[in-house]
């Protein structure tokens, strides 16, 4: 069913059964006319749809509303489950290795059966949200999907996990340790669980930024397989960093959860609170910012900062300014890293979303209505998370740096938005990069600086090209790269594959489809340290001349509908200088030495960021 | 009987004999110090974690006593270089007197040396520490959870042994259980050391401080080098040491629930069996096993990295003599030292090298080693004598480069020194003795 809507798609009727509702907790709540249509005490049912609804919590359980858990429910792509919940990308498998315990998933009927689709769990007790394995297979189902269905949409094809089957494993309870982790090898999402301070147990896959931030990761490596290659502080830092603003988007996306922090801001300044509206002074840039850090982030439970950080407050907490970037020692660590990338994306939906107020009226003098600042907040958030997933396509397939991923950002939201005066994005995301000290990689034209060069000036050959299977088959667009090598700057003597080749459809807002197709390729060599020399470069102090060393470049290729070519998006083997510092990183930090092989990095990085373990290694020191 | 002690000046010994005991994967040295008319005695490590299959049950003990023999029942100082099982063990009391640490006991050391950070006081006062970028209080803290969380992993880990099928998964469960010991807290032998020192002196040292020693071992110098504070090894923000912290206390509190026998989080909800899932959950039960041996592995390294770099680094000299002591600190801890060019100048000069880490790849920093002047080939005067304590087959694997000894450093050491490893003693010999004229 899910396919079929994607011939008919337009941004509208997406947004709508993407749009997450909230299942508010409280009477007050009740305004919201999406509470009404889900506040059944039986299981909710539909037919015939093509998504359905389920409960999730909205956060995670320490964000509580009038007493109780917020929750919301989302909508989801429809299709028959199986036990588990068990769908045709997601398979639930409720198995704890440190109790070896397998827990038994709901009957499939309980979900819904012959087109039908019921949500167990709508009003579910905050008991129940607490003791019930099911209800957390279910949430960690819907929000996987969730984010999944996000992606498809900014994207507009299907995106594959990274790795080879089409269903990721989720196990939503897998250990008894403050952990949480993507692991492509064993295809899965793990979660954790252990007892927080009070010895309640906290459990990871109940959080949404934590299901979300490993979904992602998940996605990400599927788009940009080597972007989980060692190589500069920023790639490293950037798995981390994008995951993490994709989740908190996510998360500000749901109009409750914006819902939540504006009655934080209500109630302590307004002490007249009339909840129909809320005065425009707290709503400027530094009081939305405030509401955010002291209405969420000082609120999402702290028990899991040893599962994900706390990159809302921490990133929250940098000063705008530049200092902060690439040569301070402090931010080398990816974590930290990542949080500068997270703190301009932040800062951006802080000011498209006070921009956008700024422009509102006034419903009774000096006060707006307060249902209107909180879905222009959601909305803000919703623009900004298909912007930034959008922007993958545009990212070179190698060695990222932050100031390529403006550039891609900018550029993807160029092509499909030529008018941005409504939420200025592209105006606000470049202004608060570069207040973290973040410039766009490419100068861009005068109407859209920071933008890629487009590819027009150079001089292609299609003369042996086929349009039709360049928008689809690797080989084609392997030979299409051969024949233009020179033009576009691929290094001569290296081992290049395309990893793929993907043709989209995008739905601008004014409605038209953008079509293009997106192909990946990448080159390495493998040299001696001794080699060095020969490609500009210098082995770094201590690294014996006979070290093997991998140089790296890549390719993203763009081609427009007609089949032309439009961007060349590359970091080539021959750029000495970023080449030069991802070599002096590697070696700093010890990846040239077997014990940094590890079967899982991204378990193993999130096990040293929470134990506070520096990465750096002393290298040449070990035997 | 405690030898009488005179009361003349200091002069310096004229003889050293270094008693390297087998205790197999472990540390336990004795220096008999020969002064003109007296000996003095300290005792570097007492511990095991793991012994030859041909020694006495009661090792330790019969170690114990020959250490009460050797030094006429007195000792003059005791170091522990660090408190991991397998240098610490020696030291448990027993409640009827007859552990091996009732024996070193009554010994009488008049000084106890132990890394500052098993100083009572640093838990509350102490705003530095050592090595990895926690301050102070901190990483106290920290040091204690990971006691917690060592019961936790060892019991966790004992328990997914036994129901496990896979030969290969069951083996690294074991060894889990070997490493997770090793940080277990000794709670007897650390109040025994602790009682110990408070009836003579005990000194908690960092690097640049005085050790404490000097006053039983007139004539000697000796130079703390490790461990480093955190101030001089690295500049972490305290925001990190709130994660760490943080962190450790919740795993702290996720192994107390694992050594308290695991219960599942959901005692009363529907299960399935694990030993025979569904077909659908055949291929990924076995794989979250493996998740979890591996997360486990993880851990374990990484306290057991932190805990070996609290060792303290002991340099006597007397003469032209050098007597280096690392424990088991690895490149973190050293890595304050190597950056002195003044204290590497002097390390050149060292004549004698207890290998760190029973041979382990990242605690001999090949700056260290290749900066000293005596090593060479055994024709060279005064080569470079060193000795390791350590069993082969008790940690790290050869496929990773992590097995210990590191085959290429024992290659090393056997080309370029005077070379002894305690496993040629078997499980039949307690003890090797070595004679240097000072």
């Amino acid at each position: 069913m899910w396919r079929s809507l994607g011939r008919r798609r337009d941004e509208a009727t997406i947004r709508i059964l993407l749009k997450a509702r909230l299942m508010p907790r409280s009477t007050r709540s009740s305004a919201s006319p999406s509470v009404s249509r889900s506040r059944s005490r039986t299981p909710s049912r539909r037919t015939e749809s093509r998504t359905r609804p389920l409960t999730i919590v909205a956060q995670d359980p320490s964000i509580v509303r009038d007493g109780r858990i917020l929750t919301a429910t989302v909508d989801v792509p429809a299709e028959a489950l199986a036990a588990g919940p068990w769908g045709h990308r997601v398979q639930i498998i409720d198995y704890d290795a440190s109790t070896d315990t397998l827990y038994k998933p709901l009957n499939a009927t309980a979900h819904g059966t012959g087109g039908q689709f019921l949500d167990p769990y709508a009003n579910a007790a905050d008991r129940t949200i607490l003791r019930d394995p099911n209800f957390h297979a279910q949430n960690a189902y819907a929000i996987v999907m969730r984010t999944l269905a996000r992606f498809e949409f900014a994207l507009g094809r299907r995106v594959s996990w990274g790795f080879g089957s089409h269903q990721v494993k989720v196990a939503p309870h897998a250990f008894a340790d403050a952990n949480a982790f993507y692991s492509e090898r064993d295809e899965a999402l793990v979660f954790g669980y252990f007892p927080g301070h009070d010895g309640a147990l906290v459990f990871s896959c109940l959080s949404h930024d934590v299901v979300a931030h490993e979904t992602t990761h998940a996605l990400l490596d599927g788009l940009r397989t080597r972007f989980t290659d060692p190589s500069s502080p920023d790639q490293a830092a950037f798995h981390e960093g994008y995951a993490d603003v994709v989740a908190l988007l996510s998360v500000f996306s749901l109009t409750g959860i914006v819902e939540y922090l504006i009655d934080y801001s209500g109630k302590r300044r307004d002490t007249k609170r009339d909840r129909r509206v809320i005065a425009r002074k707290y709503v400027d840039h530094e009081q939305l910012r405030e509401s955010i850090v002291f209405g969420l982030a000082e609120q999402m439970g702290s028990e899991l900062s040893g599962v994900r950080g706390q990159p809302l407050r921490r990133s929250l907490a940098l000063s705008r300014s530049p200092r902060h970037y690439r040569d301070d020692p402090d931010f080398l660590e990816p974590h930290r890293r990542g949080e500068i990338l997270v703190a301009a994306v932040l800062n951006a939906f802080i000011s498209i979303w006070s921009h956008r107020l700024e422009t509102l009226g006034d419903v009774v003098p000096g006060h707006l209505d307060r249902r209107r600042v909180v879905e222009e907040g959601a909305a803000a958030a919703d623009r900004l998370l298909t912007m930034v997933i959008r922007a993958l396509d545009y990212t070179p397939p190698v060695r990222i740096e932050f100031g390529d991923f403006l550039s891609a950002a900018l550029t993807a939201d160029a092509e499909l938005q030529l008018d941005d005066s409504k939420y200025h994005l592209r105006e606000h995301l470049r202004e608060s990069f570069e207040l973290f000290g973040i410039t766009a990689a490419s100068r861009g034209t005068a109407t859209e600086p920071g933008t890629w060069r487009a590819a027009k000036a150079l001089k292609l050959s299609f003369s042996r090209t086929h349009f039709e299977s360049l928008t689809r088959d690797p080989d084609e667009v392997f030979w299409f790269i051969w024949e233009n090598r020179r033009a576009l700057e691929v290094f001569d003597g290296a081992y290049g594959r395309v990893l793929s080749v993907r043709p989209c459809l995008r739905i601008a807002p004014d409605g038209f489809a953008l079509r293009e197709t997106v192909a990946e390729f990448y080159q390495v060599i493998k040299v001696s340290a001794a080699e060095l020399p020969r490609y500009g470069l210098r082995a770094p102090n201590g690294m014996p001349r006979s070290t093997v060393v991998s140089l790296y470049g890549g390719n993203a290729l763009v081609f427009d509908e007609y089949g032309q070519l439009k961007y060349n998006i590359h970091n080539n083997i021959s750029d000495s200088v970023r080449q030069q510092r991802r070599l002096d990183y590697l070696w700093r930090y010890g990846f040239f030495n077997a014990e940094q092989v590890t079967t899982n990095r991204f378990a193993e990085l999130h096990l040293r960021r929470a134990m506070g373990a520096t990465l750096e290694r002393a290298t040449g020191e070990e035997w | 009987m405690a030898a009488k002690r005179s009361n003349r000046p200091a002069r310096a010994p004229t003889r050293l004999t270094l008693r390297a005991y087998q205790v197999g994967f472990g540390d336990c040295f004795l220096l008999t110090w020969q002064y003109s008319r007296t000996q003095r005695h300290v005792l570097i490590d007492f511990g095991s974690n793991g012994q030859p299959t041909t020694a006495p049950k009661n090792l330790l003990n019969a170690i114990a006593d020959d250490i009460r023999k050797q030094c006429g029942g007195k000792l003059d100082a005791i170091v522990l270089t660090h408190r991991h099982k397998d240098h610490i063990t020696g030291f448990t009391t027993q409640k009827d007197g007859s552990g091996p640490g009732d024996v070193i006991r009554a010994l009488g050391p008049d000084v106890v040396v132990q890394p500052w950070t098993e100083d009572p006081n640093a838990k509350t006062d102490a705003t530095e520490a050592t090595t990895d970028g926690i301050d102070g209080k901190s990483f106290v803290s920290m040091l204690s959870a990971m006691h917690t969380v060592s019961a936790g992993v060892v019991a966790e880990a004992g328990r997914l042994a036994a129901t496990e099928t896979a030969p290969w998964r069951r083996q690294m469960f074991q060894g889990l259980t070997f490493l997770g010991e090793e940080g277990i807290l000794n709670r007897s032998a650390v109040e025994n050391l602790m009682a110990m020192g408070k009836a003579g002196t005990a000194t908690y040292v960092r690097h640049g401080q005085k050790s404490g020693l000097e006053k039983v071992l007139p004539g000697v110098g000796i130079t703390v080098l490790g461990p480093p504070t955190l101030k001089q090894s690295s500049a972490i923000k305290k925001e990190r040491t709130a994660d760490a912290t943080e962190f450790w206390m919740l795993r702290a509190a996720a192994g107390e629930r694992m050594a308290a026998g695991g219960e599942p989080p959901f005692p009363a909800a529907a299960t399935l069996s694990s030993r025979r899932p569904p077909p659908y959950a055949r291929w990924f039960v076995p794989r979250v096993r493996s998740i979890r041996a591996e997360g486990l592995l993880s851990i374990v390294r990484i306290m057991d990295d932190a805990m070996n770099n609290t060792s303290v680094i002991l340099l006597f000299e007397v003469g032209d003599s050098m007597f280096l002591f690392p424990g088991d600190a690895q490149i973190e801890n050293w890595q304050y030292t190597l950056d002195q060019p003044e204290l590497m100048r002097k390390l050149a000069n060292v004549t004698f090298y207890k290998v760190g880490h029973h041979g382990s790849r990242n605690a001999t920093p090949k700056t260290l080693w290749f900066g000293f002047t005596h090593r060479g080939p055994a024709n060279k005067p005064g080569r470079l004598r060193t000795v390791v304590s350590t069993m082969a087959d008790k940690y790290g694997s050869l496929a990773e480069g992590t097995e210990v000894p590191r085959r290429t450093l024992v290659t090393e050491l056997q080309k370029n020194s005077d070379f002894f490893t305690t496993q040629s003693l078997g499980g039949n010999k307690l003890s090797q003795d070595f004679e240097f004229e000072l």
